[in-house]
């Protein structure tokens, strides 16, 4: 039973971490619509610097492993660096990606990033450690809590899953606000939005950065549980994989979003591990990954949409005053009655 | 210094005609379709295991060019007229097409790697001793692939410049509706592009693992931020401009190999392309190109 159990908390604590992965990408893709194909690099550099600011000072003792910045700060630290890494890193990486281009021009240049920033990592020893990656990063508060191992997983996986409820109302309410409606003008009509006066240069850079602090945040969470990260943790398909969840889903609903990192991060990309060994190591995660490129493909082909799509942004006559921003003080009104009806 | 910098720029002139072969057959599909082909690492990958087969079955690395160029033609076709058509028959655009190209990369990239079994494989043949032409150390083989991309530069050229179909497919590429109503049979010329530019893909991938000397499943997949990126600031379906790209991407690449840091020499290539995005952002904002149309 202790197996299981910590076999189903293991999965929890990486559908909390997809489910920020796939909010990030919801909020510049789906919101905003940058095709944000370097996403895995934001959620990389989080990991690293949480790892380097864990891991203690590099004393050159530690011979197997070279790394920048090294330090040893005291819990919530490593989880806030990692966030301000990712919204640094996406701000630099913005301010020459996100220039006005044709949107496949983009996908390309940020694609490209995503391969070089890997390359990067990968060949340079004293970045962080080169294609070796860094290891033995400790578990946050690991040796203060008096707690079993199996319990230690437990709360872990209520914080990942209070940061991850935090995040979710954040993103609500930053796609629900004037910023967000902004940002779904800029998404459908750009040239429109322009000419109302919205500076959409800045609105596209903020969702970016944005994005690539909840990147950042879920690659610290994510170190701190696996303890170790490395180049093969994020060659540049690991994107797509949080791109397929979204556009099985339901690209910019977020109950969509959920219901994509639930099927195809976490069952799918799980179920295999029961199956029996078939050829050599290393064939069932090729095929894997032939599968996600499969199921990308077909739900563009059949279902772009997503299986729960889009709800319009629908304006009753009662809820004016709630989407001007104003909140409407009549507690009780047709519009709320058609909501619930809606279900 | 002046001898290291001396080879290294004829390095990056090989490293050019790599980068060139592959760019020019991009450039043109580009041009014609003008949707970013993401699955075109994969098919030079692809053409490059055919050749490593046939030359490790005893055939001489001569015809693997050939039958290399031939099998990414054939591929190229065949992903072209049932993966890609389809799509843009159901009214996919542009970013809807690169994204359908980059699931299709992904199924090529990782098939590879589940019929190579993950392992990078050694292509040693064509090397000779190298010779010394003044202060260079080169051998003949690269002066060889060198000359193919001039060859393969010139002869785009005049194809492109001087025969019946060349101007047909420069026509298209500028204006298939007119060129339609002009009596030019554009599903045709589609079908010679797509054979045309696989055949550069396929060349580009044997040459690639000729100069590098090893073939894995990654291997296209690296070398196409290069090749794009070349592509892109020669200006979609010139020839000439991704020669011109080619050859100062590939010899800033040598140069910063050869001074600095060999891991950041690839981040020197690219290097160039921001920097042209950030001079001159026109090369890519194209105001005509916002209503491109996907050309299948």
């Amino acid at each position: 039973m202790g197996a299981w159990e910590f076999y189903i908390t293991t999965l929890v604590v990486y559908f909390a971490i997809d489910v920020l992965s796939a909010f990030s990408l919801n909020l510049q893709f789906g919101f905003g619509g940058i095709i944000n194909l370097s996403f895995i690099v934001f959620q990389a550099i989080g990991a690293y610097v949480a790892a380097a600011v864990t891991l203690g000072p590099d004393t050159g003792q530690n011979a197997f492993q070279t790394y920048i910045w090294g330090a040893s700060l005291p819990f919530p630290l490593p989880l806030v660096l990692a966030t301000v890494a990712g919204a640094a890193l996406s701000l630099v990486v913005g301010l020459f990606g996100l220039r006005r281009m044709r949107k496949d021009y983009q996908a390309a240049v940020l694609l490209i990033v995503s391969l070089i920033a890997w390359e990067v990592a990968k060949s340079d020893v004293h970045l962080f450690n080169g294609s070796n990656g860094v290891t033995g990063i400790g578990r946050p508060l690991g040796t203060t809590l008096p707690l079993s191992s199996l319990g230690y997983q437990w709360v872990y996986v209520v914080w990942t899953l209070a940061i991850c409820i935090a995040v979710y109302a954040l993103v609500r309410w930053l796609s629900s606000s004037p910023w967000g409606r902004a940002l779904r003008a800029m998404r459908d009509q750009e040239d429109a939005t322009i000419s109302l006066g919205i500076n959409v240069t800045a609105l596209r850079l903020q969702v970016f950065v944005i994005g690539g602090a909840i990147a950042g945040l879920s690659g610290g969470l994510l170190v701190e549980y696996i303890g170790a990260w490395s180049p093969g943790a994020w060659g540049y398909a690991e994107t797509f994989v949080v791109f397929t969840a979204m556009f099985v889903g339901g690209i910019r609903n977020y109950k969509g979003v959920i219901l994509g990192t639930l099927l195809v991060p976490i069952i799918f990309l799980e179920l295999p591990r029961f199956l029996p060994p078939i050829g050599y190591p290393g064939l069932i995660d090729s095929v894997e990954w032939i599968v996600i490129g499969l199921m990308w493909m077909g739900s563009l082909y059949w279902r772009p949409q997503g299986l729960l799509p889009e709800k319009r942004n629908m304006v009753f006559p009662g809820e004016f005053g709630s989407v001007t921003g104003g909140g409407s003080k009549a507690g009780f009104s047709l519009a709320s009655l058609l909501r619930k009806g809606q279900g | 210094m002046f001898t290291t910098l001396i080879s290294a720029i004829a390095f990056g002139v090989v490293l050019a005609s790599v980068i060139a072969i592959a760019s020019m057959g991009f450039t043109i599909q580009f041009g014609l379709t003008n949707m970013l082909n993401l699955s075109y690492g994969g098919v030079m990958t692809a053409s490059a295991f055919v050749a490593y087969l046939l030359v490790s079955h005893g055939v001489s690395a001569w015809y693997g060019l050939i039958v290399g160029g031939l099998a990414g033609s054939l591929m190229t076709l065949v992903l072209g007229r049932f993966v890609l058509r389809p799509y843009a028959r159901r009214g996919a655009k542009l970013f809807e097409m690169m994204m359908v190209t980059l699931g299709l990369a992904l199924v090529l990239d990782y098939g590879l790697q589940a019929l190579s079994h993950d392992n990078i494989y050694q292509f040693t043949v064509l090397q000779s001793s190298p010779i010394h032409l003044g202060p260079i150390v080169i051998t003949p083989t690269q002066v060889i692939l060198a000359g193919l991309g001039l060859v393969v530069f010139v002869g785009l050229e005049l194809l492109l410049r001087l025969t019946r179909i060349g101007k047909a497919l420069r026509a298209t590429a500028a204006e298939p509706t007119l060129a339609r109503s002009c009596g030019i049979r554009t599903g045709r010329v589609v079908i010679v592009t797509w054979l045309l530019s696989g055949f550069l893909c396929g060349l580009a991938g044997v040459v690639y693992i000729i100069n590098s000397q090893s073939v894995g499943y990654s291997t296209g997949e690296l070398f196409l931020p290069l090749v794009i990126a070349a592509a892109l600031l020669g200006g979609a379906g010139s020839p000439k401009g991704a020669v011109v790209s080619a050859l100062l991407m590939g010899i800033v690449t040598q140069v910063v190999a050869a001074f600095g840091q060999p891991a950041y020499s690839t981040v020197a290539g690219f290097a160039v392309l921001v920097i042209v995005l950030l001079a001159r952002p026109g090369v890519v904002a194209g105001s005509q190109g916002a209503e491109a149309q996907v050309t299948l």
